[in-house]
């Protein structure tokens, strides 16, 4: 085996010494944590390692000796040596430097044998029992509980380890962990008091609750307060993945919140409301006008299409009509518009995706008309498309078997016959017209809810992105490792490797795959295929999720 | 001498045999102590594709075939020419009704004495009514069908506006031709699914350009009687009474060509001369190609491919 | 201790390995692929450029022209920096560990090391690649609760991918170091 030894790279400097560390049981490895300096008392040592195995129940041992070569401190050597039986333990290390060498050279004495096995010139593996020396360097960080005491503490013995270079700011962060506690339980209670008035039955009636899943802006507030209550749980975050979760939406939310704040100083000066809400309607209008003027197209000969006249002048009414209703809301509404929006607007102190969700509403309120056409358009195709594909069957003399799930032979009446031949006809030949129909408020529709999906996009974007993770990531990668990586240091003939051990952190992409909130994004969606199966059938398309499709 | 014979008639088939005959010949040598005998529960010292010589001994030809005589296929062969006909007397009455020169009034008086005649006649045919089917089923059919297509006339009328005459002709042909193509004729009691289907498709486009919304009635209620209550009369006619049969196909035959001749004289040449060639030359060819027919059954299994070619669309 | 042999990869390509012999224990192999070649930048700028500059006859509008430098700028910038490997470095390490890591031609680097106590063996392996067999060399991978079956297969060297009288070299150096310890 290889002998491997963990050296930190704040001691490589360090003056001649005691070796402090600890044993790793069964891979023989050592981790070097710190270096006492001469000079010093051995029961004083002892009796600090013993204090501080207590306080930090991690067994801590004297490795060895570290010598490093200075004018006026030759002739260590016999010292060095004697040092091993004060701390008597099974193996000794005795590592030293060279003058203006860079490598370290090591020997290592058995108790029992007092011979020493490898020495540095020969540890090469090409004395009896194959053995070697592998120095690994790396960084101590946070080894707080095993070293308390800063640079400038004055204590019985004088080590070198790592040292913080100060606790900036510790002041404010034990502030704000002993504020924390009452807000948390203040936050915990207000919330309780929300959800109970969410969970009243007035708000669980079927109307009101199908109402409030489809709206956005009641989708996002439950996310909040599902968020909010994660926050403000007072427990403490058990591991690491519940500690970035909270942290994560905590930056989140207050990054919504502080863009939501910065909407709202825009919005509200210069009058920018009512200038908004005095667009608002006449785009309204102007839709429906453009809305009818495509009407009027589609009652004509569109594009050289080949329309039953009659259904399609019945149809092009029946959608006038509607648009004309539509029209009269709208005015009736407009007095009303900008006063709402004005309130509207105040939502956006609770965040920006609210404002978003909130714009998403509106647009679905504003567009209301084209997804009722849109709805029309499609029962009507899909009545037909399901008439015509048994009908067809019938044509041929075939029916649909439910048991065996197939297409069977089967002899009709002649009635049956009769009556199947001649709806078959009247459907294909209606087919064309109500199909065009179909087609053109598809697309309106695809434009609406490819404008709401944009929107549902950026608010669950910023609602699941790892912000926390990210500055993390940015700021101290050693944080967020995804394992440890090594780099050959120096390869001086003679000498034992030495190689330098480094953290590799983690990819911005894993970061972003691990850290993500999970939202209703993340889960599987219908496929393109899909979509396009169910828009040729003329199955409704909605841009919400179904909220019982949200498994784990 | 037998080899000659299966040129060209089953490939499949000869080349089991050939390559069952070839591993005959093959092994001229083997060891002709142990007679081989067709079983598989015994081991033997032949190749697994081995037979004997007797292998075709058990070759048979023509199996289960019955000559036919001239007379009784042009007999049945009348039925064909017969259907043409229909075709042909409704595409009349039609171009009678496109042109203005038949009242859709006369065409219905004239559709429901002909039904009632050919109910009449139906009924006195006898033979066995189909279960459950009273006279009063009968009369609620047809004040069905009558409902439905008085109901549905005006919405018909306007259903090939928009579309070419062109289109609506090429259709009508299409149909009326699969009408043919696909009439049961060996069993036309309850007229094929798809045939019935595809004559009322075509009736419904030809009618839907007549001028008015009780032309189109009449049309279709016209359609109604040649294509779907016509063959069944003409089925019960053929079972109950045979000696009638080929009068009343013959009578139809030359209803359809004289009606033609009316509108134009050539259709009808042409069509008198491919309903000869039905009735009297495809007979003749019949039986002439009859003597050629050569079919071999034997101890062997033809060899069907099944190859699932589903996993190649993955 | 270094030595340079010219090996070719799978397609006929000269590749270079590079075998650095750190200490007995330790051997560190390079394969590194040629440069990015001169003649395939100029032809798909060029391409790029040609049709931007049809476009920009077709509609007279120069913000094509712009938006093609962009295009061809952020195009190499991407290649360089995610596509292009320059360099795969095989570090294994006796009794602690093999270190796989891969170099871009920008210099970012994705590293992944593997403990010795996970690394069941080293072997190398066939694939079918598109029409033809190739041979890899790859880590097997030890289930942690039943180490003798595999959980996984780490394949190296996945952008160069020598030929066998390469992977044949790296196999037996590595299967030293391994019977090693």
């Amino acid at each position: 085996m290889v002998l491997k030894i963990f050296f930190p790279r704040c001691c490589n400097m360090a003056d001649s010494g005691l070796l402090i560390g600890h044993w790793l049981p069964g891979q023989d490895s050592a981790v070097v944590l710190a270096v006492v300096h001469y000079p010093f008392i051995p029961g004083q040592v002892k009796r600090y390692l013993s204090q501080l195995q207590n306080e930090s129940r991690v067994e801590l041992a004297v490795l060895g000796s570290w010598s490093m070569p200075k004018e006026g401190q030759e002739g260590m050597e016999s010292f060095l040596r004697d040092l091993s039986t004060i701390f008597p333990r099974g193996r000794w290390l005795q590592l030293s430097r060279e003058m203006g060498k860079r490598g370290f050279t090591c020997q290592v004495v058995h108790r029992d044998g007092e011979l020493p096995r490898g020495e540095g010139e020969n540890c090469k593996g090409d004395n009896g029992d194959g053995g070697g020396v592998i120095f690994i360097h790396y960084d101590q960080r946070k080894s707080q509980p095993l070293f308390l005491t800063d640079k400038y503490d004055d204590g019985p013995l004088k080590l070198t380890h790592w040292q913080s270079e100060g606790r900036e700011a510790s002041i404010i962060v034990e502030l704000a962990k002993q504020a924390s506690v009452p807000l948390c339980l203040l936050l915990t209670w207000l919330l309780s008091l929300w959800t109970w008035l969410c969970s009243s039955r007035l708000l669980n009636l079927p109307p009101v609750r199908l109402v409030s899943s489809k709206l956005s802006t009641c989708v996002q507030l439950s996310y909040r307060t599902e968020h909010l209550q994660t926050v403000s749980s007072p427990k403490r975050a058990l591991g690491h993945a519940e500690f970035m979760r909270k942290a994560n939406i905590f930056v989140s939310f207050f990054v919504d919140v502080a863009l939501g704040l910065l909407l709202i100083s825009w919005l509200y000066r210069e009058n920018r409301i009512s200038r908004l809400a005095n667009t608002l309607v006449p785009v309204a209008d102007r839709v429906a006008k453009e809305l009818q003027e495509l009407l009027q197209w589609l009652m004509g000969a569109p594009a050289g299409f080949k329309m039953n006249r009659a259904l399609d002048e019945v149809l092009g009414r029946f959608f006038l009509y509607h648009i004309h209703l539509w029209i009269s809301y709208i005015h009736l509404m407009s007095p009303f518009i900008e006063s709402l929006l004005w309130y509207m607007g105040l939502c956006a102190c609770l965040g920006l995706t609210f404002a978003l969700s909130v714009l998403s509403d509106i647009v679905a309120l504003l567009t209301f008309h084209i997804y009722c056409f849109y709805v029309y358009g499609a029962r009507l195709y899909c009545l037909k498309i399901y008439g015509l594909s048994s009908l067809w069957r019938l044509f041929r003399g075939k029916k649909w078997n439910v048991l065996r799930q197939r297409v069977d032979s089967c002899s009709y009446d002649l009635d049956q016959l009769f009556i199947g031949t001649l709806l078959f006809t009247i459907l294909l030949f209606l087919l064309p017209t109500t199909a065009l129909y179909y087609l053109v408020f598809t697309l309106l529709r695809l434009v609406v809810v490819l404008f709401q999906g944009l929107i549902h996009l950026s608010v669950d974007f910023i609602n699941s992105f790892p912000l926390f993770a990210m500055g993390l990531r940015l700021c101290r990668p050693y944080r967020l490792a995804e394992g440890v990586k090594f780099r050959v240091l120096c390869e001086e003939p003679g000498k034992p490797l030495h190689l330098l051990m480094e953290i590799n952190p983690l990819q911005y992409g894993s970061v972003l795959q691990w850290y993500r909130t999970p939202t209703y994004n993340c889960y599987p969606k219908d496929s393109w295929a899909a979509l396009c199966k169910k828009l040729f059938v003329g199955e409704l398309v909605y841009p919400w999720r179904q909220k019982g499709t949200k498994t784990d | 001498m037998f080899r000659r014979d299966w040129t060209g008639r089953n490939p499949v088939s000869k080349c089991i045999i050939g390559s069952l005959v070839m591993g005959a010949d093959s092994d001229p040598g083997a060891p002709s102590a142990v007679p081989w005998r067709k079983v598989l529960y015994e081991r033997q010292p032949f190749p697994d594709n081995y037979v004997d010589r007797r292998f075709l001994e058990e070759l048979r030809r023509n199996v289960g075939v019955r000559r036919y005589r001239y007379w009784p296929v042009v007999r049945e062969a009348g039925l064909v020419t017969q259907q043409l006909s229909c075709v042909a007397a409704f595409l009349t009455l039609w171009w009678y009704m496109y042109q203005g020169q038949l009242y859709p009034f006369t065409l219905l008086l004239a559709g429901l004495l002909c039904a009632l005649l050919g109910y009449g006649l139906y009924e006195a045919l006898g033979g066995p009514r189909t279960e459950g089917r009273t006279r009063l089923a009968d009369l609620q059919s047809a004040a069905i069908f009558l409902a439905f297509t008085f109901g549905f006339s005006p919405v018909l009328k306007t259903l090939t506006e928009s579309v070419s005459t062109d289109t609506v002709y090429a259709m009508s042909a299409l149909m009326l031709l699969a009408h043919l193509v696909t009439f049961p004729y060996a069993q036309p009691s309850p007229p094929g699914s798809l045939s019935l289907n595809a004559a009322l498709f075509g009736s419904v486009c030809l009618a839907s350009r007549l001028p008015g919304a009780l032309h189109t009635f009449a049309m279709v209620t016209c359609a109604l009687l040649v294509f779907a209550l016509w063959p069944c009369l003409l089925h019960r006619l053929r079972d109950r009474a045979p000696r009638g049969f080929p009068w009343a196909a013959a009578l139809v035959s030359l209803g359809g060509i004289g009606g033609l001749a009316s509108q134009s004289p050539g259709g009808a040449v042409l069509l008198a001369l491919a309903q000869l060639a039905l009735t009297l030359l495809c007979p003749l060819l019949l039986l002439w190609l009859q003597e050629h027919k050569d079919n071999i059954h034997g101890p062997w299994d033809e060899a069907e491919i099944h190859e699932d070619l589903s996993r190649f669309l993955q | 201790m270094a030595d340079d042999e010219k090996f070719t990869d799978i397609n006929g390509k000269v590749i270079f390995l590079a075998c650095q012999n750190h200490s007995s224990f330790c051997r560190e192999f390079t394969v590194s692929a040629p440069k990015v070649s001169l003649r395939h930048i100029m032809m798909y700028t060029c391409s790029v450029w040609l049709v931007a500059y049809i476009v920009f006859f077709l509609t007279e509008n120069t913000a094509v022209l712009s938006g093609a430098i962009f295009v061809t700028l952020v195009g190499m910038l991407l290649h360089i920096h995610f596509v292009k490997i320059d360099h795969e470095t095989l570090l294994i390490i006796g009794s602690l560990g093999v270190q796989v890591s891969s170099s871009y031609a920008s210099g970012r680097e994705s590293t992944t090391f593997i403990e010795m106590s996970k690394i069941k063996d080293i072997v190398i392996n066939e694939a079918i690649y598109m029409q033809r067999v190739i041979y890899y060399l790859c880590i097997l991978l030890k289930d942690p609760s039943d180490p003798d079956t595999l959980s996984s297969v780490v394949p190296l060297f996945q952008s160069s991918k020598p030929r066998l009288n390469c992977l044949v070299k790296v196999y037996q150096s590595c299967q030293e170091i391994l019977a090693q310890c």
